[in-house]
């Protein structure tokens, strides 16, 4: 006879430790730029402008910014030009805006697939972020026009920006694991994303420097904000030629790391319901 | 770690939670506020303690009827899903022969897709590649790869997710209701994939609610019913107990308040004895009509439930009260097993009165020889019996 209940060693536990899921993750690693491809081909087949829509985010609040921002709240920007000042920290943070909303739903929009096959769950936000970069690399183009409209050219401390776009990536990361896990159980949370995202792009300094930040509070800005350091980080180095400011991206550096680890942590535990639920 | 193509499953758990289907925070926020009432929320089994093993190469049937269990437990094995409790090893790779139509993107084209679905089912680009041609000559799209999806017909993209994991080559073949989608050439097709597959010593397991193609493919069954195991062993003696429980389920819900009723059934052979193979059958019914009715009266021998073998039908005039009818069957055509008895009587403009709903009356077992094997995987439509004798004429001088 069949007891009501399961005996309470019988119980499941899912032995992953890190190494067997990024084993995992790696041996799907094809899997993750076919999804990539069929987003980007997809959007290049459907839309007319194609990529440009890519590029026109950052280009529209850029311009937007110059308009306004630069008249009303005359901004320190150290001898650079507005439009550069702040189209250099518009394109990553559309980076990390665009990875995040497209992350965040992106299990939802493969509930049928999950109920289906199996894959490590965590190649639909990655594909997303990939998507993302994409898009982001394009959006360079325009940098690159904006470099030569005004001759101002990029210094040589250009060859910090890896560094500060491996944090970048890892808090992104991060953030887009939590997201999206989260939204599969919680699915009205995905109506406050845009918001919040919205008002992530006045916390960060986008539209200002970091400077307008009183400097005994910058510290507390850098954890709690680890895209500040690296915004501010890529203005240094790109724009002003000078060292980003290492205390401030190590204490970024932190957070993005715990939010990497954190997140991918909860991303597995949650994954093992996914099924369940969706 | 146990070779490839084993499947250990032990005491495998799993519920649901079957309110789960509003995830809103507004919900999370009131069952925040009225923490004791949610406490106790139901949980329903899905499946209890069920264990299966098996060694690579055999093969398993699943089944039962809806909401028994079956998808849950292929999802566990596809490891899609997580048990609650239960030990679970599955070894080599796991391919499930299964329509990826949500994972297709309309606006790619057909060859761009089959490439999706192959890395979606673990395939390489390589593999998928090497398997092109075959793919799409299996879905039959061959003029269409170059078109977008969208531009498919729902059969076509229904093909079009279904080949991809047919040239899987897994160690684990797994098939949930292959014979649910596409025309009857495809489902034929589909069918010998998976027989050739077989045939190179894959495991498989597959579900089905067409049982004689069960009794074909699979040498051991497992019959789930609310999430447990009924019935576990040989294929046929399973395919027995399961059919068994269909019919007198049947026979339960039978509604008996027509105009007219059956009293009395009663099925013999020959001399009151036990029905036997190619010998007399007698069926003696006894009917009970409200009012005086006319019409024919329908009787159907069926081997489980649903598609009779053998009909017989005969116009009648039922005066107001009991009528004896008796129905002699000269040889019966039927081989050793059980076997149930249906009935129905239908009349009126169009006959489209039921004085008699269609249903299961009696069972009665037949003696006599069993049917010889089929070849493997080829169905029979209905188990018939013929008595033949063979005659082999060897030519003189060869002999063995």
């Amino acid at each position: 006879m069949v007891p009501a209940e399961p005996p309470v060693e019988l119980r499941f536990r899912r032995q992953l430790t890190y190494r067997k899921a990024l084993g995992d993750l790696w041996h799907f690693r094809e899997l993750v730029l076919t999804l990539g491809e069929r987003e980007l081909r997809a959007r290049y087949k459907q839309a007319f402008l194609g990529f440009s829509w890519a590029i026109l985010t950052p280009l529209v609040y850029m311009v937007v910014f110059t308009v306004f921002f630069q008249r009303v709240a005359d901004v320190d920007t150290e001898g650079a030009p507005y439009a550069l000042f702040s189209y250099i920290a518009l394109v990553p943070w559309t980076f990390f805006s665009n990875a995040v909303s497209l992350g965040g739903v992106s299990l939802i929009q493969n509930i049928p697939l999950l109920n289906k096959v199996y894959c490590p769950r965590e190649v639909f936000p990655i594909a997303s972020t990939c998507v993302a970069a994409v898009d982001a690399a394009c959006s360079l183009l325009v940098l690159a026009v904006l470099f030569l409209v005004y001759w101002y050219p990029p210094a040589w401390a250009s060859i910090w920006v890896p560094v500060l776009f491996v944090v970048q990536l890892a808090f992104t990361l991060g953030v887009a694991f939590i997201l999206s896990s989260a939204l599969v159980y919680v699915r009205d949370l995905r109506h406050m994303v845009p918001i919040i995202l919205q008002l992530g792009l006045f916390a960060s300094p986008v539209a200002y420097g970091i400077d307008e930040i009183p400097t005994s509070f910058r510290w507390l800005y850098a954890l709690l904000n680890p895209l500040a350091p690296v915004i501010d980080g890529y203005r240094r180095t790109v724009l002003h030629g000078a060292a980003p400011d290492l205390t401030l991206l190590g204490l970024g550096a932190l957070t993005a790391t715990v939010v990497l680890t954190g997140g991918y942590a909860l991303f597995k535990r949650l994954e093992t319901g996914l099924a369940d639920v969706a | 770690m146990s070779r490839s193509g084993a499947i250990v499953a032990d005491r495998i758990w799993k519920r649901f939670r079957p309110e789960q289907s509003r995830m809103l925070l507004r919900d999370q926020l009131q069952s925040f506020r009225h923490r004791k009432g949610r406490r106790e929320r139901t949980w329903m089994w899905a499946l209890r303690d069920i264990s299966v093993a098996l060694e690579p190469g055999d093969s398993l049937g699943l089944m039962g009827p809806n909401g028994s269990g079956k998808s849950t437990l292929l999802k566990i094995l596809t490891r899609v899903m997580y048990p609650y409790a239960g030990r679970l090893d599955v070894s080599g790779r796991v391919g499930a022969l299964i329509e990826v139509t949500s994972g297709l993107h309309p606006d790619l084209t057909g060859r761009e897709n089959a490439f999706l679905v192959g890395s979606l089912l673990g395939l390489s680009r390589k593999d998928v590649a090497l398997r092109f041609d075959d793919i799409i000559a299996f879905a039959e799209l061959e003029a269409a790869v170059d078109r977008q999806v969208k531009f498919y017909s729902s059969g076509m993209k229904m093909r079009l997710g279904f080949a991809v994991s047919a040239f899987l080559e897994p160690d684990i073949l797994i098939v949930d209701e292959v014979l649910a989608v596409g025309d009857a050439s495809f489902q034929t097709r589909c069918l010998e994939r998976m027989r050739d597959v077989l045939a190179q010593g894959t495991t498989l397991i597959y579900v089905s609610h067409d049982l004689p193609t069960i009794e074909a493919t699979c040498a051991r069954s497992i019959w789930l019913s609310h999430g447990e195991v009924q019935s576990d062993g040989p294929t046929p003696a399973v395919l027995v107990d399961y059919r068994r429980s269909l019919e007198e389920g049947a026979v339960l819900q039978r509604r008996n308040d027509g105009p007219v009723r059956v009293l009395e059934v009663t099925v013999d052979g020959e001399d009151g004895r036990a029905p036997q193979t190619n010998e007399p059958l007698e069926v003696t019914i006894v009917l009970e009509a409200r009012e005086a009715k006319s019409g024919p009266l329908f009787l159907g021998v069926t081997e489980g439930p649903g598609t009779p073998v053998l009909t017989f039908s005969h116009d009648l005039i039922l005066e107001e009260g009991k009528t004896s009818v008796r129905l002699r069957v000269a040889d019966l055509p039927l081989p050793r097993g059980r076997f149930y008895l249906w009935m129905g009587m239908f009349g009126g403009r169009g006959r489209r009165h039921t004085f008699l709903p269609w249903g299961p009356v009696a069972h009665f077992d037949v003696a006599g020889p069993a049917l010889g094997p089929t070849p493997h995987g080829i169905v029979r439509l209905a188990p018939v019996y013929a008595y033949a004798s063979w005659d082999i004429d060897r030519p003189q001088g060869s002999s063995a």
